[in-house]
């Protein structure tokens, strides 16, 4: 009999009710309990965060670690905690906040070699792990110790001689909400003011300001999922199923769904297909944190819609196998909250930003011809066998078969028949998101099955070109530039060599354009130039418009904008939905292209010309610029 | 708000007009709602060069309402572009570009308003008649309300400095028309010569003008003849009522805040279009609030459009209700004081009562002089409070609902009953007017509140509402559609759960 307390325990991290508060401290308690290891792994900035309160830091320096639910911070505390050494059990206390006392050495640029005393000061760490826990209530009033202390840390934050420091865990609508709630004095003003500043900037220090901060909601989340991934697959858990050595329809036996999903997720392929997304995210600016990794693989492998909690627990496996429906465990449909209702679905936000690929309900002729009339198809039947009939767990089972016939014949007419083959067909599609090999991607239309039909094309030809320091191809620039060309101008230009700046003459943001500023080459040409890059402070893929070599103006090329720009340049328009945040941003986009033109201009020396002239743009059969200039003589 | 009004009297220069003097007396001379906030910003535009040409703008030298000003009428300019409907034809039957010109001219022989029309002073601005048709379609294209079947001589172009400005005229083109000129343009004139930032406002005023593209300002000069001396009479005769009034303080902050902005060249006149159309409703709900002694703040529920029918709609639609009876009712109010003064209690018991009385209607409210009813002084005042209604419905009623749906702030969309909805561009005017840098989302509704009495959020809501029409949640819902709305203009930066920032692109610091 295998051992399947890992199984239950893995539940914790699932999408079951619970209270999200102390979430660390309770798996870290049921874990101890059950004598079950927690799923581990490093922070990205574990040890960055660490060395904040180690050797590597002689000054002492306050640290703040916000972000949102489930990154991380009460963790990260725990690590610091470990690493000064503090005691265990006040740590398993539930108070929010501790003290300990640390040393650094008195001379403040150098650690002695020496441990001798007199060489070293004490300093006090403040500990305040969860913010939240340890500030009044919303309209309730502060305690005057607690209001002290926070007094004490504003000004220690200024304070080069500070003999004490604080480490505080909150998310940062707490953090400047119980701020805001200090009596206002000017240090607590400042402090607010510096805490705005790192947020809304994206920034880890101020110069002259004794604090880190560290925003674990801009972390990758693409690199959160590896060592995620990596430490859940190689969870001893998972070992001892397997010399469990189980029975066929068992659970972790051959025929267990359970066990096919573990398998699954090491599948090369369906790793890199899910991490894929887990980017698209980052580069669409959505952060998924740890604990949403955490329970969007925990549901991937756990997840059954008849189970309770919609998780399977080891004594369904073997009803699951004898109810015959074990393809409803499908981890290709687990990914996407298939398994959880859709009330439920919607409230987590890992699957609400997955939805949003619409992966299962995006498709092309092609790929729905295989799935419906690939069977025994000269052409298509290859593919069908390949991704349905070879897959014995999630693929083309009897119940897919009798339902395609009866939607091909029409036999059934009843809207529930063809309702469940419609479910069916969004299964099979999440499956082949995942199945299609990479040399097939571009024959199958491999993200046709998404929202962003670009986004492969983003990911490969783009990111990781500009990441190591390469050269996107032309012709991906010179789509981009067209579509802004359109944008800008409210006209189906074709031009893509230039970038055209135009506006209404009493509007820089008319929706129709025709009067050119200027045109900026795409090619390197006296200064000017239009490029894709790699912002590595900011993590961001920008597209930057050079006016000189010292002027120039970037643009977050977001995968949702790249889809934007990419669409408009090849069909002329979009869908309104997707289009109008799109629309706003790139008329601010403009907007900062036309001053730093004007800031160009201004060095200039003007010609003090009597004639007034002026561009129109008009455009050619072909849809291509033409520039009529027209003097008018004062 | 809640100070006593004292209300000036018309100087004895005012242009004694037989029209009665009852929502002029409230309000002004006068809010009228067939002008809409672009012309009102017209006709300030007007207003404003003058004086500024006379150094004397936002100044009332000769003492409170004896504005007097002159305007252009341009009409070389206005027959070009609005009656002019010859250009493509002659493109099209006439290939070579002398004859074209030659018979363009031909035509424009008949131009009206000008006695012996003579146009070739245009041939030596232009290379080619081609030239001048793109130039006079751009500026077509640009002009006010480009779209509207209002007569030609009603017809503007875009402010795009002096040479652009003239006053509105009749068919004829010969007389200036009230139509949509109303006035209320001057009397946005003389709000801001009666706040106390008057000084700070000329100059963030005068430079921002003086700052944008001189381009199109030369250009519209080109098209009209260097002696074009036709200008209207003096124009006089505006009235406003207060000496002081919070709403005209608030409407220049708002306008300084605007002007302060890194906003391209003419993107700021829609926000200042904008922000004059919301005080002037503000002014006359809040005046009207004041003649009814109510001395709690206005208030607007507004609605962020939300896909169903949601309990913020329904209150929206009621505040719409209860606001847009208020001018009415102070129209009563004010008749029922003079009812209830001394003099009219006094005259009542004296022995010519009625003449006593009638001779105070045509003092204070210039009414009675054709009065032909029974000679009961009940009667008298009856009628008076009937022939106020009705001319208050004509016109004055109407500027919270026109002014409110043209900036922006009213809207039908989804029902069928009208109801505070901002849109878009409202929100942005609001947001660019509030947002020095960046501010947080509550904090931003807070301030809206404050300052306009405009309700999104929960905590408002709770201020505002009884207890039982209080719902916290869909308040709530409705912040949080307003955040999303925000953010989908780029306007809002979210950080984690309940943490959201506001954020002006064009702050002051900003390259």
């Amino acid at each position: 009999m295998p051992n399947l307390s890992w199984l239950k325990f893995l539940r914790h991290y699932g999408p079951v009710p619970r209270n999200d508060n102390m979430y660390d401290e309770t798996i870290q308690r049921s874990a101890r309990r059950q004598g079950i290891a927690p799923i581990k792994f490093e922070h990205p900035a574990e040890a960055e965060i660490v060395n904040c309160f180690s050797h590597a830091t002689v000054d002492p320096v306050s640290v703040i670690l916000t972000g949102t639910a489930g990154d991380g911070k009460t963790h990260l505390c725990r690590q610091i905690w470990r690493a000064l050494k503090g005691a265990e059990d006040e740590w398993a206390s539930d108070s929010p906040y501790l003290t300990l006392e640390s040393r650094y050495p008195k001379d403040r640029t150098i650690w002695p070699e020496s441990d001798d005393p007199t060489l070293y000061r004490s300093i006090k760490i403040h500990f305040i792990r969860d913010l939240s826990g340890w500030a009044p209530q919303q309209g309730a009033e502060w305690e005057t110790e607690k209001e002290e202390l926070l007094q004490r840390c504003c000004r220690s934050i200024f304070a080069p001689d500070t003999d004490e420091i604080f480490l505080i865990a909150a998310n940062d609508g707490q953090l400047i909400e119980s701020w805001r709630r200090l009596q206002e004095t000017d240090h607590v003003k400042r402090t607010r003011q510096v805490f705005e500043e790192l947020l809304v900037e994206d920034k880890r220090q101020q110069s002259g300001v004794r604090l880190k901060f560290f925003n674990l909601s801009r972390a990758s989340s693409a690199e959160l999922f590896d060592r995620a991934i990596a430490a859940f697959l190689q969870h001893p858990g998972w070992q001892e199923l397997m010399e469990g050595t189980p029975g066929e329809n068992e659970v972790f036996g051959p025929k267990c769904p359970i066990r096919h999903n573990y398998e699954l997720l090491q599948n090369e392929l369906v790793r890199s297909r899910l991490r894929a997304l887990l980017e698209l995210c980052d580069y669409n600016g959505l952060h998924v944190p740890i604990r949403q990794i955490l329970l969007l693989l925990t549901n991937s492998v756990l997840g059954h819609p008849d189970a309770k909690d919609h998780l399977m627990v080891p004594a369904d496996v073997p009803k699951i196998i004898a109810a015959g429906t074990v393809s409803r465990a499908s981890l290709f449909n687990n990914i996407f909250g298939g398994n959880l209702s859709a009330i439920r679905r919607q409230t987590i936000t890992i699957f609400d930003y997955l939805e949003r690929f619409q992966i299962g309900f995006e498709t092309s002729n092609r790929i729905d011809n295989i799935l419906i009339f690939g069977e025994g198809d000269e052409h298509l039947g290859p593919y069908f066998n390949e991704f349905l009939v070879n897959d014995q767990f999630y693929g083309a089972d009897s119940r897919f078969h009798a339902s395609k016939l009866d939607y091909i014949e029409g036999t059934n007419e009843s809207e529930d028949g063809a309702s469940e083959f419609m479910q069916m067909l969004v299964s099979q599609r999440r499956g082949l998101y995942f199945k299609i090999p990479k040399n097939k991607e571009e024959e199958l239309g491999l993200w046709e099955l998404t929202v962003f039909k670009f986004s492969g094309e983003y990911l490969d030809y783009v990111l990781s070109v500009v990441r190591n320091q390469g050269i996107v191809k032309r012709p991906i620039v010179s789509r981009l530039v067209k579509g802004l060309n359109r944008v800008f101008t409210g006209m189906l230009i074709n031009s893509d060599r230039d970038l055209y700046l135009a506006t209404g003459g009493n509007n820089s943001q008319a929706k129709i354009s025709r009067l050119l500023l200027e045109q900026v080459s795409v090619e390197p040409s006296k200064g000017e130039k239009i490029i894709i890059r790699f912002d590595g402070t900011s993590g961001r893929v920008v597209l930057s418009v050079f006016f000189a070599h010292d002027i120039s103006v970037d643009f977050n090329l977001t995968l949702i904008r790249y889809e934007f720009l990419s669409r408009v340049a090849l069909e002329g328009a979009l869908p309104a939905s997707f289009s109008k945040e799109c629309y706003e941003d790139l008329l601010a986009f403009k907007s900062q292209l036309i001053a730093a033109y004007m800031r160009r201009q201004a060095r200039e020396q003007a010609t003090e010309g009597s004639a007034i002239g002026l561009k129109l743009l008009a455009l050619t059969d072909q849809g291509m610029p033409d520039q009529k200039f027209i003097e008018i003589i004062p | 708000m809640s100070a006593q009004l004292q209300p000036l009297l018309p100087p004895d220069t005012l242009e004694q007009s037989s029209s009665m003097w009852v929502d002029e007396a409230i309000w002004g001379h006068r809010l009228y709602d067939e002008q809409l906030p672009w012309m009102v910003l017209l006709e300030f535009l007007n207003v404003f060069y003058h004086e500024v040409e006379k150094s004397r703008a936002f100044e009332e030298p000769n003492g409170l309402n004896m504005l007097k000003y002159k305007a252009a009428h341009r009409l070389y300019l206005r027959n070009i572009l609005f009656n002019n409907p010859h250009l493509a034809e002659i493109r099209l039957n006439y290939p070579n570009d002398s004859n074209r010109w030659d018979e363009w001219f031909k035509r424009m022989k008949s131009a009206t308003g000008i006695t012996h029309p003579q146009f070739t002073y245009l041939k030596v601005h232009f290379h080619s008649f081609d030239d001048f048709c793109e130039v006079v379609s751009l500026i077509r294209s640009t002009s006010l309300e480009v779209n509207s079947n209002k007569r030609w001589t009603s017809k503007f172009v875009f402010p795009y400095g002096k040479e652009c400005l003239y006053e509105d005229l009749d068919n004829t083109a010969t007389t200036n028309d009230r139509r949509f000129f109303g006035r209320t343009g001057e009397l946005l004139y003389l709000m801001l010569c009666r706040t106390q930032h008057k000084q700070a406002l000329l100059t963030a005023l005068t430079s921002r003008l003086s700052m944008t593209d001189s381009t199109w300002n030369s250009i519209i000069k080109c098209l009209q003849p260097t002696d074009d001396e036709q200008i209207g009479g003096d124009r006089a005769n505006a009235f406003l009522p207060y000496a002081h009034h919070p709403s005209f303080d608030e409407l220049a902050e708002d306008w300084l805040a605007i002007l302060r902005l890194n906003i391209p060249g003419f993107d700021v006149f829609p926000h200042l279009t904008n922000l004059a159309g919301l005080h002037l409703v503000k002014y006359q709900l809040g005046v009207s609030r004041q003649v009814l002694g109510m001395t709690s703040p206005l208030s607007l529920v507004c609605e962020v459009v939300a896909p169903k029918k949601t309990l913020v709609r329904e209150i929206s639609c009621d505040f719409y209700q209860e606001n847009n009876l208020l001018p009415a009712q102070a129209v009563e109010a004010f008749i029922t004081n003079i009812e209830m003064g001394t003099d009219w209690q006094q005259a009542l018991t004296e022995h010519d009562a009625f003449e006593k009385c009638k001779k105070i209607l045509q003092d204070k409210a210039r009414w009675g002089e054709d009065y032909d009813g029974s000679s009961d002084p009940q009667q008298l005042i009856t009628s008076l409070r009937q022939a106020a209604m009705k001319r208050h419905r004509q016109h004055v009623a109407n500027i919270h609902r026109n002014y409110g749906r043209e900036i922006g702030l009213v809207s039908k969309r989804g029902t069928i009953k009208l109801r505070y909805a901002p849109t878009d561009a409202l929100l942005k005017t609001l947001l660019f007017a509030n947002v020095e840098n960046r501010i947080e989302l509550h904090q931003l509704l807070e301030k809206l509140h404050r300052r306009y009495g405009l309700v999104f959020g929960d905590k408002e809501a709770e201020r505002v509402l009884a207890k039982d029409e209080f719902d916290k949640k869909a308040f709530q819902a409705n912040s949080r559609r307003l955040e999303q709305r925000l953010a989908s203009v780029g306007l809002l930066k979210r950080l984690s759960d309940g943490c959201a920032y506001v954020i002006n692109p064009y702050r002051v610091e900003a390259g």
